[in-house]
């Protein structure tokens, strides 16, 4: 069991106001704590639009990180709904 | 040769992007053409009256996403083109500017292909995100660019704003 905690941003933010999370995940990899936020999203805040997950990548403080990657040492991430600036 | 590159994220309760820094920024006595894109906020979208647009970014990924879309530019424009970004933090006003991008080349055409490749990259691939505040008290996120998706495919715009990619 690893500990990560995701920051949260656009949306997301409105789900805690510190703006962090912690999730517990099973695996080492990117997709493990995709399905791990989506089980703590159902059972925590279901009013959430959950759905939004699917189209929204994680990241570390220097790249966008692919679901077969593995979770940074360090625990922490980003969670990154679709964009939009300018 | 150009100058430096040069971008930032400007937080709109210390300062308020001025287009002018964008031109010096860019400006060269090679340079023939300078072009400048300048975002400002609207005061109606699809149909509402916008009171204002709250900027959400995360930072320390922006600052490297736009030394990447930078270099891609000048790897195509290159190496006599000069750049420059700079996009808003935090809660801003209607017309208020939002976003700056800046290309200098010897001449016009290079400039102005450069300038708009960038502020598409800029819209389509930096993690920034736009909460807009209505004038009837409602607020919501934009639906926007998944980054899901391959770059080569962002770039090629093959996506639909609303109707993101799985990831």
């Amino acid at each position: 069991m690893k500990q990560i905690q995701v920051q949260l941003f656009g949306a997301f933010s409105e789900l805690d106001p510190s703006r962090e999370i912690v999730v517990q995940t099973e695996g080492e990899r990117v997709g493990d704590l995709r399905r791990a936020l989506r089980a703590l999203l159902a059972r925590q805040w279901p009013q959430f639009k959950a759905g939004l997950l699917d189209y929204s990548a994680f990241a570390d403080e220097r790249q966008v990180l692919r679901d077969g990657d593995r979770l940074p040492e360090d625990g922490r991430v980003a969670i990154l709904p679709p964009v939009s600036g300018g | 040769m150009g100058g430096q590159h040069a971008w930032k994220v400007v937080d709109r309760t210390v300062a308020a992007i001025d287009p002018a820094e964008a031109i010096a920024a860019v400006s060269d006595v090679g340079f023939g053409g300078i072009d400048v894109f300048i975002g400002k906020v609207r005061d109606l979208n699809q149909g509402r009256a916008v009171q204002g647009i709250t900027y959400d970014l995360f930072e320390p990924l922006v600052m490297q996403e736009i030394g990447r879309l930078v270099a891609e530019v000048e790897a195509q424009f290159g190496p006599r083109v000069t750049l420059y970004v700079a996009h808003a933090k935090g809660r801003l006003a209607v017309g208020e500017v939002a976003v700056v991008v800046a290309a200098g080349t010897p001449h016009r055409d290079a400039a102005f292909r450069a300038c708009r490749q960038l502020i598409e990259s800029v819209k389509h691939r930096l993690p920034i995100w736009k909460q807009e505040h209505y004038e009837d008290g409602d607020s919501a996120w934009s639906e926007g660019c998944s980054l899901c998706q391959d770059t080569a495919e962002a770039d090629d715009h093959a996506h639909a704003h609303g109707q993101p990619t799985h990831c």
